[in-house]
């Protein structure tokens, strides 16, 4: 067990590190999401748009730029040849723990800023932070899962084709896109708030743990050889 | 090779085949020609009952049988395995497509009349849909893989993966929605609509959709397994002989 952890610990600071120094994956995730961002700004100009536009606009964001700037997590260790390293002195367990917990990382700072040039861009109104707050992390958390046993899958496969993560992740996220962004809409509206989200963030909370307990169950056959 | 013949029972699956076309006949012609009572909105398109609705048993039965060879594929790696769970994809995708065709055409021209609606985000249609694009990405990812052994295993955790997923498709979020399907708000009961005599061909219907499921899964596992005997005796021609 304390092999484990430190085994998970080595694998999150040695990546949190390595992206500090490049900040390739960061960058990519922010610019992405401000980008698709602007566009959708722009195109809606100063149409108002109903809470349930908003809260559809923002997870769509946030999954497509999960999708464009979290696929690099295993495909960089193939490129550097740190791949077997890896697989020699780690347990499975530990580098997909590792891994996502640097997605995570990543997706909260990426909440940070796009939420807050999102409510800006679309003038958006958030009645209950706290629960708009909780709804992004219980959504990261589950959008972590998926993408880092998705990221691992085609590393191993293809060596990081393209467009492979998105086809692979987005039919699998549809039940978290649903529940999240239902749980956003209540957080915009005045009129509902937690009472009105309890399912969805229930929603949210399983299916989290339902995908990291598949991931965690399934990462050994890809993982080793 | 025996590997074939040790997988497939031929006398089994002539039997069963020829079974199904029988009963299948059967369940066409009830379907068609037994008596209905009428009811409002629905009329004589409660007949669809007895096509759309074994459409997605089967999907959920492919569906099943497609997961449980993934996950027996990664336990024993046995290559007969991985083929049995891409032909049952296969075939599920086929019985998908039929079930969203045929749930699409019947609310249009019901419960959607008047109000040119063709996609009204039913939780069941868009599980359908769902599962037909978790296919699709699966046949995706198998061709983005040349080595069997590693395709398969790829292939096989994606599956499973995907099938986890699923509950909440299926289970959670139609409690959270509304529905046209039975149960939900402002829609007959499934037992408003099941008159004793529309039992009487809709569960044979089941049966028997579910058994045309089997035989052309079984068809095309043998299809497959034929296919790989060609490529392996090519192969060993190809080899120069020493």
């Amino acid at each position: 067990m304390k092999a484990w952890l430190r085994g998970f610990w080595a694998v999150f600071e040695k990546d949190i590190k390595l992206e500090l120094r490049a900040r390739y994956a960061i960058n990519m995730l922010l610019l992405f999401a401000l980008g698709a961002l602007v566009v959708m700004a722009f195109a809606v100009g100063s149409t108002p748009l109903s809470a349930r536009v908003q809260a559809a606009l923002l997870w769509t964001v946030l999954l497509f730029a999960a999708a464009v700037g979290l696929g690099r997590a295993f495909i960089s260790e193939e490129e550097r040849g740190t791949m077997l390293l890896l697989q020699l002195n780690l347990r499975p367990g530990a580098v997909y723990a590792g891994k996502l917990l640097v997605n995570f990382a990543l997706l909260l700072a990426l909440n940070l800023v796009a939420v807050g040039a999102f409510a800006v861009l679309l003038r958006v109104q958030v009645a209950w932070p706290g629960l708009l707050a909780l709804t992004l992390v219980l959504g990261s958390i589950g959008l972590a899962g998926a993408t880092t046993l998705l990221s691992a899958l085609i590393a191993r496969a293809a060596g990081g084709r393209g467009a492979l993560l998105p086809v692979l992740l987005f039919p699998v996220l549809v039940p978290l896109l649903l529940s999240a962004v239902e749980a956003t809409r209540s957080a915009l509206l005045v009129a509902e708030g937690w009472a009105a989200a309890t399912d969805e963030l229930l929603t949210l909370v399983g299916f989290g743990g339902a995908v990291i307990t598949a991931a965690v169950l399934l990462f050994d056959y890809i993982w080793l050889d | 090779m025996a590997e074939t013949a040790d997988i497939v029972n031929l006398r089994r699956y002539r039997l069963i085949r020829n079974a199904v076309f029988v009963w299948l006949t059967l369940v066409v012609l009830g379907a068609f020609l037994l008596r209905i009572p009428r009811i409002h909105i629905l009329e004589h398109t409660a007949r669809n009952l007895y096509f759309h609705v074994p459409m997605w048993f089967t999907l959920m039965a492919a569906a099943l049988v497609s997961a449980y060879h993934s996950l027996r594929y990664l336990q024993s790696g046995d290559p007969v395995r991985d083929l049995r769970a891409r032909e049952a994809a296969r075939v599920g995708i086929v019985f998908g497509l039929l079930g969203l065709a045929t749930g699409i055409v019947w609310s249009r021209f019901t419960w959607y009349l008047g109000t040119s609606l063709w996609w009204n985000f039913d939780p069941k249609q868009s599980f359908v849909l769902i599962q037909l694009l978790i296919y699709g990405a699966y046949f995706v990812l198998r061709s983005a893989v040349e080595d069997p052994e590693k395709r398969g295993r790829v292939a096989a955790v994606y599956n499973l993966f995907a099938f986890v997923t699923m509950p909440f498709l299926l289970y959670v979020l139609p409690r959270q929605m509304e529905s046209l399907h039975p149960g939900a708000e402002g829609n007959p009961a499934f037992s408003d609509i099941t008159h004793p005599i529309m039992r009487l061909v809709f569960y044979p219907a089941v049966i028997g959709f579910i058994g045309l499921f089997w035989v052309l899964y079984t068809q095309r596992v043998r299809l497959a397994l034929l296919e790989r005997r060609l490529e392996m005796r090519k192969a060993t021609m190809l080899e120069p002989e020493s």
